[in-house]
């Protein structure tokens, strides 16, 4: 199932090329707004999933086409990032130790959003398309084994990164990532039955229709059960909560004023960023 | 004023030796969660609930409890965000300018209140400290805020303690930082009203009643204006977000097994943990030299 907020944040399923409205589905769940609402109903999906499949039988939607989506988790409790994750197209002989960072809930932007790139003095902007879970479940102490049991879906992501602001050698992870508008996520959260294989997913990140990054979740470095075992050992995670899984770091290139960004993962839709940038700085653009 | 949740998280005024309850008051706040309901006060209190709170403090018909009687709950169970800052005091002095400014986030299901434990986990740090540290509750919504206007989005304050792990990933504030237990605050709110010159503080920390922090908000490198400043020049700060301003690291020493942690900044009240290991680890007592010398640059 492909579960959207659209327009004004009306909560939807994606089905073919039309979206269903769920509101009157799911308008009992106590919330103060669109992100807990989200949270809550994967936290009670198993109540709601009969009655959201009937009403997709029903229903007959309205064209995708005629819509603006927005982030499917547009405030989650929290999202945790994974550090230096991937082995790089194998190059790395062994994962790094594994690592990550917070990032600021109220970053995230939906489809066809706007990303706006601070003034501040950085050497670089750059896009990291990566694979988001989801949480289903409040995860806390949960062995590797168990971890996929904790996962409710999949979100295309894109860490927005800002290098050169920290101080030297110290983690600066707060100023390089948390900006305002540096977490798109969407359109669609698909829920984990609909994904396969997780560990084999192909992501794809083009800017102003030149690929950049082109790379598969096998290349992981701590895999999606390792690094929900490790994360969930500090920290308790609760429905909703958004895990980023990483980037592989071969074909970032610098975002800059102008650019349009399409980044998808099969079978999680398609995600379209505008980027806005006032000091109109240029970077030299990477190709393929 | 000083707004604490009690018992089942039920909301209260701590007036001198009392809490009033003041859930009566808040029953049309729309809050699935505690924290909704904190900030949905925090949202409207110098338009509604300021008043309405002052009366129930002076209603013979509130429930009146005496506070012994109660225990008393994290006032922010779980904030939308915790920035805390990173390296942010002078160091008594030794530094000659503040270093860069830098932050980092915390884990909000660190959180825990008076009366709680710390719990350490197994991993091999090399020691885990304990960094008493000043509080900022936001109250109206912060974003790209000049530094003379910080004060207005600021509704109160709040005793915190940054739990820190130590050597588990250098540099890794989520190692270090946010582990489940390691954010205990409390244990209460006071509304800014009642701190007349938030930067002139001081902020105490005893172990088992030995006193190992004791420094003053006048040492902090960044000041809270900007502070305020150039955090919402990264990212919105919304009603019951906490900004914690860091910590002087003169006076720091290992936690471990059985310890009572005790802190208190002038006019917040006496926050009081527990703290427990189960591998009974053991370092050395009293303060850590090595640390304070390292921050300050000796």
């Amino acid at each position: 199932m492909k579960l959207v907020f659209y327009n004004d944040f009306v909560p939807g399923i994606v089905t073919g090329n039309k979206v269903v409205d769920i509101s009157e589905i799911i308008n009992g769940i106590p919330h103060v707004g669109p992100g807990d609402l989200m949270s809550r109903l994967i936290e009670n999906f198993d109540q709601y999933r009969i009655l959201i499949e009937n009403a997709e039988k029903k229903n007959s939607g309205i064209p995708i086409n005629s819509v603006r989506f927005r982030s499917p988790v547009p405030k989650p409790g929290k999202i945790l990032c994974m550090a230096g994750n991937y082995l790089e197209n194998g190059t790395l002989k062994e994962p790094r130790p594994i690592n990550a960072f917070l990032k600021n809930r109220d970053a995230v932007i939906g489809d066809g959003d706007t990303i706006i790139l601070p003034s501040a003095p950085v050497t670089i902007f750059h896009h990291e398309a990566e694979a988001g879970l989801v949480f289903g479940k409040k995860a806390s102490k949960i062995k590797a084994a168990d971890a996929y049991d904790y996962v409710f879906g999949y979100v295309n992501v894109i860490d927005v990164s800002a290098r050169g602001l920290g101080p030297d050698g110290g983690d600066a992870f707060f100023m390089g990532k948390s900006w305002h508008t540096f977490a798109p996520i969407g359109p669609y959260l698909v829920t984990s039955d609909e994904v396969k294989d997780p560990q084999d997913l192909h992501i794809r990140l083009s800017v102003n229709g030149s690929i950049r990054q082109d790379y598969s979740t096998s290349d992981m470095g701590h895999k999606i059960p390792e690094t929900i075992e490790w994360a969930t050992s500090i920290a308790t995670f609760n429905p909703g909560d958004v895990l980023f899984l990483g980037t592989n770091h071969q074909g970032l290139g610098a975002l800059q004023d102008g650019d349009e960004v399409k980044m998808g993962i099969e079978g999680l839709g398609t995600m379209r960023l505008h980027v806005n940038e006032n000091l109109k700085r240029r970077w030299e653009t990477v190709g393929s | 004023m000083k707004l604490a949740f009690f018992n089942d998280y039920q909301l209260g005024l701590v007036k001198d030796d009392f809490i009033i309850n003041l859930m009566s008051v808040v029953s049309n706040i729309n809050a699935p969660t505690s924290q909704d309901l904190i900030n949905g006060v925090i949202s409207e209190f110098n338009t509604r609930y300021r008043s309405l709170f002052l009366n129930a403090s002076i209603s013979e018909s509130e429930e009146k409890i005496p506070l012994s009687q109660v225990e008393l709950r994290a006032p922010l169970p779980r904030p939308g965000k915790i920035v805390a800052m990173a390296a942010n005091y002078m160091e008594n002095g030794a530094l000659k300018e503040p270093k860069p400014i830098n932050a980092f986030f915390k884990s909000p299901e660190s959180v825990i209140g008076n009366g709680d434990t710390v719990i350490l986990p197994p991993n091999k740090a090399t020691i885990f400290h304990h960094e008493a540290e000043f509080g900022l509750v936001i109250g109206e919504t912060a974003k790209d805020v000049r530094p003379e206007e910080a004060y207005k989005h600021i509704f109160g304050y709040i005793n915190f303690i940054d739990v820190s792990a130590r050597g588990l990933h250098a540099p890794s504030f989520f190692w270090g930082k946010s582990w489940d237990t390691f954010g205990p605050m409390g244990p209460f709110i006071v509304t800014a009203d009642e701190i007349p010159d938030p930067q002139n503080i001081n902020v105490n920390l005893w172990i088992n009643g030995d006193i190992r922090q004791t420094y003053n908000t006048n040492d902090m490198g960044h000041k809270i204006p900007r502070i305020i400043e150039w955090a919402s020049s990264i990212t919105r700060l919304e009603a019951g977000d906490i900004v914690i301003c860091g910590t002087n690291h003169q006076g720091l020493g290992a936690l471990q097994d059985g310890d009572k942690l005790e802190m208190e900044a002038d006019g917040l009240g006496r926050l009081s943990v527990s703290v427990r290991d189960d591998l009974k680890r053991e370092w050395p007592r009293g303060v850590d030299k090595e640390i304070a010398d390292r921050v300050a640059g000796r």
